[in-house]
């Protein structure tokens, strides 16, 4: 089953197109991550999921309810954490909880147990008395993941969850989130950390001003990259050898380190080692660098910059 | 999920919670004011006015204190709670949940009413303190009590249903203050809070007539008093088709989004 469909989706804010006709699928249990720069519009599509903002144009289904139509239907199946700390600073944090499993009909006695097992299972239940605004960084990060949970959504979006917090607790977010997609929950991530979206989703989709640029596995978009082979020649030549290799691109020399692009390490590197044995040169190291999933971002992404230096794309 | 199930009753209990828990800031000062109220009008100037209509001036301005204290808190209760709530973004919890529009909006309505109705309870207490000061072995008549919860019923809905216009509106705190006291507090003091209509010149009276506040002090005056110096059940039948009115542009106004989705 499709657990989000988005087709031809348009929000404009005034002159600004925030999304420009963007269709996308995504099917149950996949663990989905949207990459783009600032101002790409992924939560300007995530706020249109949940009904925080409309589309002007174009519809949006989750578990095949319309968003508008059947928001109610739409909304019960989605637990979101989003970007900002809008959390209920009035009451202490296991009543927050209760209180949204309330609203999504979860009577009172389960939703007190619902609640005290969100905070455990994000590792902050001693702290359930708290109220957020007490809360460190890194706990609200943490409460903003357990009120997701606390509904046990089949669809739970994430915008940025990881946004300031330490490595250690990134990881352990991570774990959670993963072990979650494992039992069956559809992840749809949104995120600045490229490893992030590396380690963790089984499809990405990379996002500009508006529109999707490309889905595919991280795999696949590693691929579409330009690798490097980085050469230690025993002498240093006087210029960079050239190549009349397929697949094989720009060689650059600083003293005896060669650096060359090719499109893929594996296959190329034993052509160009040759070459260069043909032209004399003794090759003493090799190394493969493989294409990281953000440069291939960035190359996706880049925007023109004009003589001032100014990002006019 | 229907209009009046789990979800309506969570968000109605987390609405009554949050002016329950903080009486310092709710109850308190409905309190402090109405003491000072019947301190200096009714006791200390009281004593020196006539009587209207046949009752002692305390007696007169009691319902009038009741509707601006009531009134008041159900209205800055719904905006305050609708305003804050989009002001630090928290309303969202409510918004991206499945509860229907008009769930969202009865609950907040709901609650704040009852505040209004809480406070107009405190209001009484304290005039039942004052009133035999007054008047020996005197008492808070209640002469027409089906009228009494009928008119505060519906003008506390009324004022907590404007209240969610009001806090859908605001773009700052400045404004829910230009409500209440640039707009809300003159309309009940030029409403015969402390004065009959047959006190005023017949042109004062009759523009006096325009405002809205004048039918809710009289109606309850008439709750209290058994005396108004307006029809009771034509201002009844108007308030209760008002309120029916702007309950129903609260929730064209959350379905469409205004104030509160981009």
């Amino acid at each position: 089953m499709t657990a989000i469909r988005a087709d031809d989706l348009v929000k404009e804010y005034g002159d600004v197109r925030a999304l420009d006709g963007l269709s996308l699928e995504i099917d149950e249990g996949e663990f989905f991550g949207l990459l783009g720069p600032n101002g790409a519009g992924k939560t300007t599509f995530i706020n249109i999921l949940v009904g925080l903002a409309r589309s002007t144009t174009g519809s949006a289904e989750v578990f095949g309810h319309d968003v508008e139509d059947d928001y109610q239907q739409a909304r019960d199946r989605i637990g979101l954490a989003p970007q900002e700390f809008n959390v209920d600073r009035f009451f202490p944090i296991h009543e927050v909880l209760e209180h949204k499993a309330g609203y999504h009909g979860i009577e009172s006695e389960e939703a007190e147990r619902r609640a005290a097992e969100a905070l455990k299972t994000v590792g902050i239940y001693d702290k359930r008395d708290t109220r957020f605004d007490w809360l460190s960084g890194g706990m609200k990060r943490r409460f903003l993941l357990a009120r997701a949970l606390v509904t046990d959504p089949d669809l739970l979006i994430l915008d940025e969850p990881t946004a300031g917090v330490d490595v250690e607790l990134r990881r352990e977010l991570w774990e959670l989130v993963q072990r979650l997609n494992d039992d069956g929950t559809t992840v749809l991530l949104t995120t600045h950390y490229i490893e992030e979206a590396e380690q963790l989703c089984d499809t990405v989709a990379i996002m500009d001003t508006g529109r999707k640029i490309e889905v595919a596995s991280p795999d696949d978009l590693r691929g579409r990259g330009e690798d490097t082979l980085l050469v230690t020649l025993a002498d240093a030549p006087a210029r960079p050898p050239t190549f009349d290799l397929d697949g094989v691109g720009r060689a650059t020399l600083d003293g005896t380190e060669l650096s060359v692009t090719v499109d893929d390490a594996g296959s190329r590197a034993a052509a160009v080692i040759r070459t260069l044995d043909r032209s004399g040169h003794e090759v003493v190291n090799l190394e493969l660098r493989r294409a990281s999933l953000e440069e291939v971002f960035v190359g996706m992404t880049r925007t023109d910059t004009d003589a001032s230096g100014e990002v006019t794309g | 999920m229907s209009a009046f199930g789990t979800g309506f009753r969570s968000l109605l209990t987390r609405e009554i919670l949050r002016f329950v828990r903080r009486p310092r800031n709710t109850f308190v000062p409905p309190a402090i004011t109405n003491v000072l109220y019947f301190a200096v009008f009714g006791v200390i100037l009281g004593d020196r006015i006539a009587a209207i209509q046949g009752y002692d001036y305390i007696l007169f301005i009691l319902p009038g204190l009741v509707v601006l204290g009531a009134v008041s808190n159900a209205f800055e209760n719904a905006s305050f709670s609708i305003f804050h709530g989009r002001w630090n973004e928290y309303i969202h919890e409510v918004l991206t949940s499945p509860l229907p529009y008009s769930s969202q909006v009865l609950a907040y309505v709901v609650a704040s009413a009852l505040r209004g109705l809480v406070v107009g309870g405190i209001i009484v207490g304290v005039g039942l303190l004052f009133v035999p000061f007054t008047i020996d072995g005197g008492s808070v008549p209640i002469r027409r009590p089906l009228y009494l919860v009928a008119f505060m019923l519906t003008i506390t809905t009324l004022f907590a249903a404007f209240g969610i216009v009001g806090g859908l509106w605001a773009e700052d705190f400045d404004y829910l203050t230009v409500l209440n006291q640039f707009i809300l507090r003159p309309l009940t003091f030029f409403g015969g809070v402390f004065y009959s209509l047959e006190t005023l010149p017949d042109f004062w009276a009759t523009v006096s007539l325009l405002n809205p506040m004048v039918y809710m002090v009289n109606g309850v005056r008439y709750g209290f008093l058994g005396y108004a110096d307006v029809n009771a059940n034509l201002s009844l039948a108007v308030l209760a088709g008002l309120t029916a009115v702007v309950v129903g542009v609260d929730i064209l106004l959350f379905r469409r989004g205004y104030g509160i989705i981009e």
